[in-house]
């Protein structure tokens, strides 16, 4: 059976980039709902509903609202996280650059379940088209009284800025991005505090990703109910967007609901790449475990991923065919975390360094027999040990090479050099 | 106030304490690198890390804070010190092998936390280090260098411009394997205190200019003393080698000046290398150049003698039995025509002062002046709000108390105790009175004398004709500030009939006295200092004076004995006493119990600040 869209619904129709043509398809209603509902409420809705952040931690969207503090004392903030850096995701451009109405209702929801005056959409520097997009919206939705001194006409105070990143994948952790905010070097904080109590300029801060708050203003219309009739069970909920890439014949982004099995969403993707044989995939963008072929067949949710050994984080799926050298591709990904890392924290600085150099060096045919031990051993020491959680992001992909593939390792390190001839894609100018 | 239990050893600390700081208080030494107590918490090298029930991960010590009772902290577990171990490794794989050829050796907080707390093998064989190249060598300011492959990237220095200095010169920039420390474009790292990036620094990134090279540091004998450079008073540690002084560190003291020091005072140690030193006691007979009546009440106006040309030869040394001798012959025939004038300095120690004063009060005097040279304002960040100070010189406070500008209150027993040795002076009539700047209250005359005005000044003895009026001039401190290397201050001094200058510096004045005496710097010899806040410091010396200079307090103890038996044999703890005996402002005090960071005194001035609550640990570099 199809899946009906709900976040994609607008996507190719351009009428729906306009405030008229998002209201005509039933947008705003939502705000407008839950602006007649008690704030507490609105969460308590949220809550059942079961929404999973989006963004890769899949914390409970609902129960992080919950955690900001009532009453006056400090002013409240919505950080909205648009900086998407993961490797493989690109399902929040879609949403910015083809729905940008869909994102502001749900952020002001979100603003007037945690009695918020402000949101800031965090949105990274290349994403420049997604950014006039949004801007375009946003004076729209100022001028029509969505935003600004009296949402809806409520009294409600909502003011809403787009606030664009300079090219760092760290700005994408919380506190990084709260840093960043404030005009900061962007590197993470020690939490506790956690931004909840102490984020955005020393107030309680709520940080959502652009997805999560994009489900808000369909769990305010259809109900909680609706929402967790979609998905594998209580705990893995509602539509999700895969943004799936890598050697298939139709990359891009697909909304289903949540916990599809691997191989049907490749199917919908159109199959392997010129019918190549599956190796592996990363099911959760680069910093999530690598699955082998035979695990195919698990679901796409929250929890299976977990189960597996893996996550499923930004839903960044990145499929791989059997002529795929894992090694070169685990060391690509190591040398991006390095390449990232901000810095600050020795167990993350040192260590994505010296895993980049490792690997490259096995890559390259120097490879030692002592290196898969030493491998683990950094992996091990990066482990729980740094500031934040880009070195045990950067730990994923290797850990699970080094687990999953290490006859491949070996290989590299016997026949000192790499098995897989590097591909050509477009040989005699075919594509 | 919360409980914590570290190692099984329980302690109970302030509500909110740090870890590290409560750990230390109960004895368990938790390694760092980028905590210090009082920076900010940035977590960041990660080699705190400690098991605390209940937790799951391992927790950065640094960002723990001590708030309810019940927390168990375990740091001697495997998994500990297996992470210690990793943290170490993870360091030391970019660190340049640069041990033999840098400064930090002996000192370094990888060198000691790699045997206390790492492995004895590199598993980094095969793949090459990340340099910086061209940022060996940086200079950021004029008196620190970078060497950027050596850092660890703790932000101490970046966190210590920011917030203690004030100043925010430095700052971190790129990312990843890639940060660097650096100035903002535009800005040197040229603030006060830019030396102390350098002590804080646990490694050898940072180096001092005036330090790099110059000695290493396991061959440094180091001894708490005070700095002389001005009146603040900063705790010191003076690091020497056989009685070379290789260079001052800061040392902690948080009612003074806390971990901290200004570079101006970190320089002055460079003094007692740079100026001639007066080896021997000189003597200028009475048939050398220039008259100089030596001994005699002699005739002759006082303008008229004492004026020497200007390439009078040194004289030739003396025994100190003569020279005191000499002294003593001066003292004893004052002339009707002349004055005895005593002109200090604030760089004498206040027991040296109080001898110079019953000098003074010997002689009957009531001419004593302090000079002190003023300076920019030195300012050291403290818990108090900071303290600050304009005067160049450290006790001009002590030695104003101890009765060297006037003549201090006493008490009746210890002026019937004094012996007059000649016909009452009186001062001349006439001469304007000018007030030396911080001089308490009018000066009184000897023996009971209310003094009028007229009584000579630094001021006049400086810069007008005062020292013409003397038959004896004693200078306490040939080193007494600018002055004594000015030719015309020099040849205004010289007018005195009798010129007798003590002091450590072979200075032009020294040259030109009539009796030289050599006495030791503040490295050489025991004493205090009273500081701008009215504390008082004790110190004592690092190693003993050169050739025949003694101890000031020494030299004046036998010279007054000539006079008074009972002044014999004192060293300077056993005339702190005396002085804390007589003067109210002491009163109570002993040397053997003064306190490590000072005593306040009891005087109107005096800043009433608390001493503050502390746990945190008394070292500036990395906590070892």
């Amino acid at each position: 059976m199809a899946f009906e869209p709900v976040l994609t619904r607008n996507v190719g129709n351009p009428a729906a980039l306009t405030l008229d043509g998002y209201r005509k398809g039933g947008g705003y209603e939502g705000l407008a709902k839950a602006l007649k509902m008690e704030p507490d409420a609105v969460i308590d809705e949220v809550k059942r509903s079961g929404l999973r952040g989006r963004g890769g931690a899949g914390f409970s969207a609902g129960a992080k609202w919950s955690f900001i503090p009532k009453g006056k004392g400090k002013p409240k903030y919505l950080v909205c996280n648009a900086d998407e850096s993961e490797p493989g995701t690109f399902k929040d451009r879609l949403l910015m650059e083809k729905d940008p109405h869909q994102l502001i209702e749900g952020c002001a929801i979100c603003c007037w379940a945690v009695q918020a005056a402000t949101t800031y959409v965090y949105i990274r520097g290349e994403y420049t088209y997604a950014n006039d997009v949004m801007e375009e919206a946003i004076k729209e939705a100022y001028q029509a009284g969505i935003l600004g001194d009296s949402v809806l006409g409520s009294g409600f105070k909502l003011d809403m800025y787009m606030h664009q990143g300079a090219g760092a994948y760290i700005c994408g952790e919380e506190t990084g991005m709260i840093e960043s905010l404030e005009g900061k070097r962007g590197q993470p904080r020690v939490k506790p505090p956690f931004p909840a109590v102490v984020g955005a300029f020393g107030a309680p801060t709520v940080i959502n990703n652009v997805e999560t708050l994009a489900n808000v203003p369909h769990i305010v219309t259809r109900g909680a109910d609706w929402f967790k009739s979609i998905g594998t069970d209580e705990k893995n909920t509602g539509p999700k967007l895969y943004a799936i890439s890598g050697h298939v014949e139709r990359p891009g982004t697909y909304e289903t609901a949540i916990g599809i099995p691997f191989a049907e969403l490749l199917d919908l993707a159109g199959g392997m790449y010129r019918g190549g044989k599956l190796k592996a995939y990363i099911p959760g963008g680069a910093s999530a475990a690598i699955l082998t072929a035979d695990q195919a067949g698990l679901a796409l949710d929250f929890d299976t991923m977990i189960k597996a050994g893996s996550m499923l984080g930004s839903a960044a799926v990145m499929v791989m065919d059997d002529a795929t050298c894992m090694v070169r591709s685990v060391a690509r990904l190591a040398k991006f975390f390095n390449h990232e890392s901000c810095g600050q924290c020795t167990p993350c600085r040192e260590g994505t360094n010296w895993m980049e150099l490792l690997l490259d060096r096995i890559e390259h045919g120097k490879g030692r027999p002592t290196d898969p031990q030493l491998l683990r051993s950094v992996c091990k020491n990066m482990n729980g040990t740094a500031l934040c959680a880009l070195a045990e992001a950067a730990v994923g992909p290797v850990d699970s090479l080094i687990k999953r593939f290490p006859e491949e390792v070996e290989r590299h390190i016997h026949d000192r050099a790499c098995p897989f001839p590097h591909r050509r894609y477009f040989e005699n100018g075919a594509a | 106030m919360p409980r914590v239990t570290i190692d099984d050893r329980t302690v109970e600390v302030a509500a909110g304490t740090n870890l590290i700081d409560a750990a230390f208080k109960a004895g368990v030494h938790i390694p760092h690198y980028c905590y210090h107590p009082r920076l900010s918490v940035v977590g960041q090298c990660r080699m705190c890390l400690v098991k605390i029930d209940g937790m799951g991960k391992l927790q950065a010590g640094c960002a723990t804070q001590v708030m309810k009772d019940g927390m168990v902290v375990h740091t001697q577990l495997p998994e500990v010190k297996e992470a210690q171990q990793g943290m170490m490794e993870f360091l030391l794989i970019n660190h340049p092998l640069d041990c033999p050829i840098c400064d930090q050796a002996g000192e370094c907080g990888l060198q000691d936390y790699a045997f206390k707390h790492g492995v004895s093998y590199s598993r980094f064989q095969f793949e090459d280090k990340r340099t910086y190249p061209g940022r060996e060598r940086i200079p950021l300011g004029a008196n620190v260098l970078l060497n950027m492959n050596r850092c660890i990237q703790c932000t101490r220095c970046i966190r210590f411009t920011e917030e203690i200095a004030g100043t925010g010169e430095l700052g971190f920039f790129h990312r990843g394997a890639r940060t660097e420390i650096g100035t903002f474009p535009g800005k040197q790292l040229d603030n006060q205190l830019a030396t102390c990036v350098v002590d804080i620094c646990p490694v050898g990134a940072l180096t001092s200019t005036r330090f790099r090279f110059a000695e290493r540091v396991f061959y440094l004998d180091k001894r708490p003393s005070l700095c002389t450079g001005c009146e603040v008073g900063c705790n010191i540690t003076i690091e020497h080698r056989r009685g070379v002084i290789k260079r001052y560190k800061p040392r902690f003291n948080p009612e003074v000046n806390d971990y901290w020091m200004c570079d101006y005072g970190r320089a002055t140690f460079e003094r007692y290398r740079d100026v001639p030193r007066l080896a021997a006691p000189r003597l200028r007979h009475a048939g050398d150049i220039g008259g100089a009546a030596a001994g005699t009440a002699g005739a002759g106006t006082a303008a008229a003698a004492g004026a020497l040309p200007a390439a009078a030869p040194v004289p030739a040394p003396v025994s100190w039995k003569e020279a005191l001798d000499a002294v003593a012959r001066h003292l004893r025939s004052r002339s009707a025509e002349g004055a005895v004038a005593f002109l200090g300095s604030g760089f004498l120690t206040t027991e040296e002062a109080y001898l110079f004063a019953q000098l003074a009060e010997l002689a009957g005097t009531p001419h004593r002046a302090v000079a002190v040279d003023h300076g920019p304002e030195r300012r050291i960040p403290n818990l108090q709000g900071g303290i600050a100070g304009t005067e160049a010189a450290p006790n001009r406070r002590g030695v104003e108390l101890a009765g060297l500008a006037a003549p201090a209150a006493r008490t009746a027993a210890a002026r019937a105790a004094a012996v007059p040795v000649g016909p009452a002076q009186t001062p001349p009539m006439g001469t304007p009175q000018i007030v030396v700047p911080g001089a308490a209250g009018a000066p009184r005359g000897g023996n009971g004398q209310e003094a009028a005005a007229g009584t000579l000044d630094a001021a006049s003895l400086l810069d007008g004709d005062g020292a013409a009026r003397c038959a004896v001039l004693v200078v306490c401190d040939s080193d007494l500030g600018a002055a004594a290397y000015d030719p015309a201050t020099v040849a205004r001094l010289r007018r005195a009939r009798a010129l007798i200058v003590f002091g450590w510096a072979d200075s032009p004045l020294a040259q030109a006295a009539d009796v030289a005496l050599p006495v030791a710097h503040h490295a050489e010899k025991d004493g205090t200092f009273v500081n701008v806040e009215w504390r008082v410091q004790r110190f004592e010396r690092a190693f003993p004076p050169p050739g025949q200079a003694r101890p000031a307090v020494e030299a004046l103890s036998e010279l007054l004995a000539r006079f008074d038996p009972h002044w014999a044999n004192l060293d300077a703890p056993a005339v702190f006493d005396l002085l804390a005996a007589e003067l109210p402002a002491f009163a109570g005090l002993k040397w053997r119990e003064l306190p490590a960071t000072g005593a306040a005194l009891a005087v109107p001035q005096a800043h009433a600040a608390p001493a503050p609550e502390l746990a945190a640990p008394e070292d500036t570099a990395v906590g070892i």
